[in-house]
């Protein structure tokens, strides 16, 4: 009965420190002393979920900075939280603050993962699996809602830098209308207008948004050869440098249309607009068949090409 | 407005109009007196104007027939069939219509599809598709030409593609000129992002949709136009078919109000734009409405608030336009400020309140999934899943649209140095077309029609100028555009038809030609690249968008051709061979397929609106083969149905999908399934022996790779090699417990497998135990032996002991 007592006595001062960081900090920062004593030494009724990163700048560890930012959002979100018990903490462990738990621990690597469970020693699986899974909060909270059934929904803090962004444009936009409030004629300008509305129509057409979304290399170097190939082979994806090229090509086509309608219909003398004719077509014919032939290359077994064979 | 550019005059020289074209009020920029009379091709002839509508009808029959027979790849080379997925849910609503009539149609709940939950067809359906080819059927009978309903539906698409592309002439011409909407009407016949959807037997909802979508823009725009009731109900009217038969309508209702909005950011107001959006708006709203599957939703979802409020918008700058006149000046700037801000701010604030209070259905996930591009991906699966839903390369772009989708840029280059109100429209539905397009490749159907337009303008501008001869140069008819007068009479309301205008002639003093060579080899080169869009168009739909995908072809290296018909001989199979009522569990791409060809009842199909449901097949097929039955037990399945490519190397198989599969699985038991068990810890996802043992040993690499082991392909590979993969297969020695296999098809390419019931489990591995083997035998052994007539059981047997008292005496 006194030996029960007592380790009842202990774990409620253990909780109650626990808590009253946990109040202070979502993550609380530990040495060696306080992780065997808080996290390995064994009267415990709660988890702890330890980071063991580097976070010190002669470190040089970057990976560790963005899995502290996903791990901070993660904390806060369970800190803060309605569901928010004592059953599980979040700690961390620096290695320039408690490198003998690393020695301990067997640690070489950093930023890790590990749960410690209320009961028992931490099987395979309470070492989070960082090259697959990622460190996204998300995944982390998956993870632990697997180890230890509390479920954190991770909210993260709201990313005010895009609104303020477009709030900051729109000022810088709305003080230009504003000064020059007496000269409007500039909204008026169809020139601009029109450039800009095909500036975003050539961005969609060449794949801009794939590239967003899928975030493909910006050309492929071949490891033994050296050689940049700037095309990728397949039809299925693509690479940022050929987007641009195919921006470039879309919009000559279009210039050269343009062109020919100018040619035909400026003002200009004769010899000017001769020559404006030439080009647009110029640009319309060699810059389509280029094209032509790209897509040749990337798309297997299509028969047509106009004038350009190469490539 | 200060800067008033002179309208670039060309545009009216090659191809005037006709003088009785039906446009009922010459505000139209291209029409009028002033272009009848000025030369033309057919400038030579006594009734140019009749001459120019029979070219233009011939066209336009021309422009029908060729994209009519361009769409029958499919119907020639395999048979008049019904393609893909979708589609056959579709012939089977028709079919069910056509049997039943409407009112049944309407009331059907379907109990064969999402077993046991049964799905209420008629409410969750766009019925435009199957009342539109229910009509067709009906008419036909009645005139006793007797076809039957899977006709009609396979050949709906290529006539609507017909319509559509008068409908896009209609608007090109509003937009533009005569000439420009021919081009665009052939252009739109060929172009594969609208064939894509629309070949023979592709008998679904866009096949029509894009004919309503084009035809309510072109009544829209009419109506802006005119600023008449009349054109504003036949849009409002167009608008109600397009509801009923496409989610797309969606888009109508966002580019419509769009449109008006930025006409008044334009300071474009004029009361012809009031009456148009004011009647389109609540006709719309109340048609749309009239729709068992749209219901509520007009006035109760986000995606419809920004009509609503354009609408709220509109009323109160037209309040403020009639105040003007009855204030001072400085009045009424300060009035008007306050008036339209505070009705903006109260709009946006009351729907941001009713969404947050509940009324207003926030936007649903498929279209949230259209702005913030990385949200499907993370929370819902199963779209992310399609891979129509993909963003879209450039190579999709080229493939799709060829040489326009490098000229409709400078169509709209034109279109917006040139703009009037209809053109402020179609500069918007490209730009919001092409964005939607680049973020999921579906949407390039949507794209494609602007995109057609656009290039047929610049080629049609450029035409104009190089395809006539120099003779026109010299006198340009120089009467200036309405344009002109729109932004002159701005505030005004109607412009008045048949203006006198001035002649400026200052041009032609200057002018000179280009030179009939220049004009000829430009015009023969433009001709040639028109000439190659026409056979790329050609190309790609023969060999890309015509397979029926339900049966298949593979050529043989003399050109020899196999027709792979593995789907419809399982199918049959299923129909012929099992009980009417037999639940078949498999995964939802082929749903429909079963339904409609198999008759059997299915667990999931294509209308993925249970995601749960979903989540616990994709569990079954994931899990090993004691804890898949236990599910498909409590399910109630009989067979389970797999496609499976590694014999022909057919790639569009369940193995492949497979991880799909997991994934929604784990979204809803992320306790049983977890993605990262069927990986190998270098992260591959691999069928051979180096493959997870989870993956080996799930219910759907059993079901694909039974009996695969013993085959051997051919000499080169070890047996059980599968060609989809290039991967000899990990798991040889496969057994099934609970499971036989039922059938498989010729190919392989379908395998069914039968659950068995649980009295046909197999023996138990140990012997049972036996207890009170001893007492009970005896009394039957008893009755054979002493052949007694009956007995009773544990009666006791006496002995009578007489004959033995005799003895013993």
């Amino acid at each position: 009965h006194c030996f029960s007592f007592f380790v009842q006595m202990l774990l409620s001062e253990k909780v109650g420190q626990l808590m009253d960081w946990a109040s202070k900090r979502a993550v609380i920062r530990m040495n060696g002393d306080k992780f065997r004593r808080l996290v390995k030494a064994p009267p415990r009724n709660y988890s702890v979920v330890v980071m063991f990163t580097a976070l010190q700048p002669q470190r040089q560890c970057v990976v560790c900075k963005q899995a502290d930012e996903e791990y901070q959002i993660l904390a806060n979100s369970w800190r803060y939280s309605s569901a928010f018990t004592n059953k599980i903490f979040f700690a961390a462990v620096d290695f320039d603050e408690g490198s003998d738990v690393f020695h301990m621990m067997n640690m070489n690597s950093a930023p890790t993962f590990m749960h410690f469970p209320s009961k028992g020693k931490p099987k395979r699986a309470d070492t989070y699996d960082l090259p697959v899974r990622g460190f996204a909060a998300e995944q982390l909270a998956r993870w632990i809602a697997d180890r230890t059934d509390v479920v954190i929904r991770v909210i993260r803090p709201p990313n005010y830098a895009g609104p303020l962004m477009l709030g900051f444009l729109l000022a810088v936009i709305g003080g230009l209308v504003y000064l020059r409030r007496n000269n409007l004629d500039f909204l008026y300008n169809r020139n601009a207008w029109a450039f800009a509305a095909l500036c975003f129509v050539l961005i969609m057409t060449s794949g801009q948004m794939w590239n967003h979304i899928r975030g493909p290399p910006y050309a492929h170097k071949n490891p033994n050869t050296g050689q940049v190939s700037y095309i990728h082979g397949s039809s299925q994806a693509q690479f940022v440098a050929e987007t641009h090229i195919v921006l470039l090509f879309n919009a000559a086509v279009t210039l050269g249309m343009v062109l020919l309608h100018e040619a035909a219909t400026s003002d200009m003398e004769i010899g000017k607009r001769k020559i404006m004719c030439v080009a647009g077509i110029g640009l319309v014919v060699f810059f389509y068949s280029w094209l032509l032939s790209i897509f040749k290359a990337k798309y297997h077994g299509y028969p047509y090409s106009f004038l350009l064979m190469v490539l | 407005m200060a800067e008033q550019q002179s309208v670039p005059d060309g545009k009216h020289k090659a191809s005037p109009k006709p003088v009785g074209s039906p446009v009922g009020n010459s505000r139209s920029s291209c029409s009028g007196a002033a272009t009848a009379g000025s030369g033309g091709l057919s400038g030579g002839l006594t009734q140019p104007a009749g001459w120019q509508s029979l070219l233009s009808f011939t066209i336009l029959f021309l422009a029908w027939l060729a994209g009519f027979s361009s769409r029958l790849f499919a119907v020639i080379r395999f048979e008049s069939i019904i393609h893909e997925f979708d589609p056959w849910f579709n012939y089977r609503s028709t079919h069910h219509l056509t049997t039943n009539g409407f009112y049944e149609f309407l009331n059907w709940f379907d109990e064969r599809a999402w077993y046991p939950l049964g799905r209420i067809v008629g409410g969750t359906v766009y019925p435009g598709l199957m009342v539109t080819a229910g009509l067709i059927h009906y008419v036909l009978n009645l005139l006793h030409i007797t076809v039957h309903i899977r006709d009609v539906c396979v050949f709906l698409a290529p006539i609507f593609s017909g319509l559509t592309s008068i409908s896009t002439f209609l608007l090109t011409r509003e937009l533009w000129n005569q000439g420009a909407g021919l081009l665009a009407a052939c252009f739109i016949a060929i172009v594969p992002g609208y064939i894509s959807r629309s070949v023979a037997g592709s008998f679904d909802n866009e096949g029509i949709a894009i004919f309503a979508l084009q035809f309510t823009y072109y009544l829209w725009v009419k109506a802006v136009k005119t600023g008449s009731v009349f054109w504003t109900i036949g849009c409002c009217l167009s608008y109600f078919y397009m509801v009923s038969a496409w989610g797309g309508y969606v888009f109508i209702i966002n580019l419509i109000p769009l449109h008006v909005f930025v006409l008044l950011l334009m300071q474009r107001f004029s009361r012809r734009v009031y009456i148009a959006y004011s009647t389109f708006y609540i006709v719309g709203l109340v048609l749309s409405m009239q729709i068992p599957f749209v219901g509520f939703q007009p006035i109760r979802t986000s995606e419809h608030m920004a009509a609503a409020g354009v609408f709220a918008l509109l009323q109160a700058y037209a309040f403020l336009q009639y105040l003007k006149d009855r204030l001072t000046k400085q009045e009424f700037q300060t009035l008007f400020f306050l008036g339209v801000s505070m009705a903006a701010g109260v709009v946006f604030l009351t729907v941001i309140y009713l969404t947050y209070t509940g009324y207003i259905a926030p936007w649903s996930g498929r279209f949230y999934s259209l702005w913030d591009t990385g949200y499907a991906k993370v929370h819902i699966p199963i779209i992310a899943s399609v891979s129509e839903h993909q963003p879209t390369t450039w190579v999709s772009f080229f493939f799709d649209l060829h040489i326009l989708v490098c000229t409709f840029p400078a169509g709209l280059w034109f279109c917006i140095k040139n703009i009037n109100d209809e053109r402020v429209f179609v500069a918007l539905y490209a730009i919001s077309a092409v964005y939607f397009a680049g973020v999921m490749v579906r949407l390039m159907l949507t794209l494609t029609p602007v995109v057609c337009m656009l290039s047929a303008i610049a080629f049609s501008n450029v035409f104009e100028h190089y395809l006539g001869d120099d003779l026109k140069r010299e006198n340009p008819p120089t009467e200036d555009s309405s344009d002109e007068d729109d932004k002159r009479n701005s505030g005004n309301l109607y412009d008045k038809a048949g203006k006198v205008r001035k002649h400026v002639s200052e041009q032609e003093k200057t002018e000179e030609g280009l030179g009939p060579n220049i004009k000829s080899i430009v015009t023969m080169l433009m001709l040639m690249l028109l000439m190659m869009f026409a056979v790329h168009c050609t190309w790609v739909t023969s060999n890309a968008y015509s397979s029926p995908s339900v049966v298949l072809a593979s050529y043989n290296h003399d050109g020899s051709r196999n027709i792979l018909d593995d789907f419809r001989e399982a199918y049959y199979w299923l129909r012929q061979n099992t009980d009417e009522h037999a639940r078949v569990m498999s995964w939802w791409d082929y749903g429909y397929q079963i339904a409609g060809m198999a008759n059997r009842t299915t667990l999931v199909d294509n209308n993925t609106w249970n995601n749960s449901h979903i989540a616990l097949v994709g569990k079954a097929m994931s899990s090993n083969e004691t804890a898949a039955y236990q599910i498909m037990r409590s399910l109630d399945v009989d067979y389970v149905l797999i496609i499976f490519g590694g014999v022909i190397g057919y790639s569009g198989d369940d193995i492949n999908k497979f991880l799909w599969m997991v994934r929604i699985a784990e979204g809803e038991h992320p306790k049983d399934i977890r993605e990262s068990d069927y990986f190998t810890p270098q992260g591959e996802f691999r069928v051979d022996k180096a493959g997870s043992p989870t993956l080996l040993n799930c219910l759907m690499y059993k079901m694909s790779y039974y009996r695969f082991g013993e085959m051997q392909l051919d000499f080169r590979t070890p047996p059980g090699f599968d060609r989809t993969r290039n991967a000899e297969i990990g798991n040889k020695d496969i057994k099934f417990k609970h499971l036989e296999e039922a059938f498989t098809s010729e190919h392989w390419l379908v395998r069914i497998y039968k659950v068995k019931k649980p009295e046909n489990r197999e023996a138990l591995d140990h012997k049972p135990r036996l207890t009170n083997t001893a007492s009970k035998q005896k009394h039957l052994s008893k009755k054979v032996s002493k052949r007694k007539r009956g007995f009773i059981k544990n009666k006791l047997n006496l002995k009578k002991g007489k004959k033995l008292n005799k003895k013993t005496v």
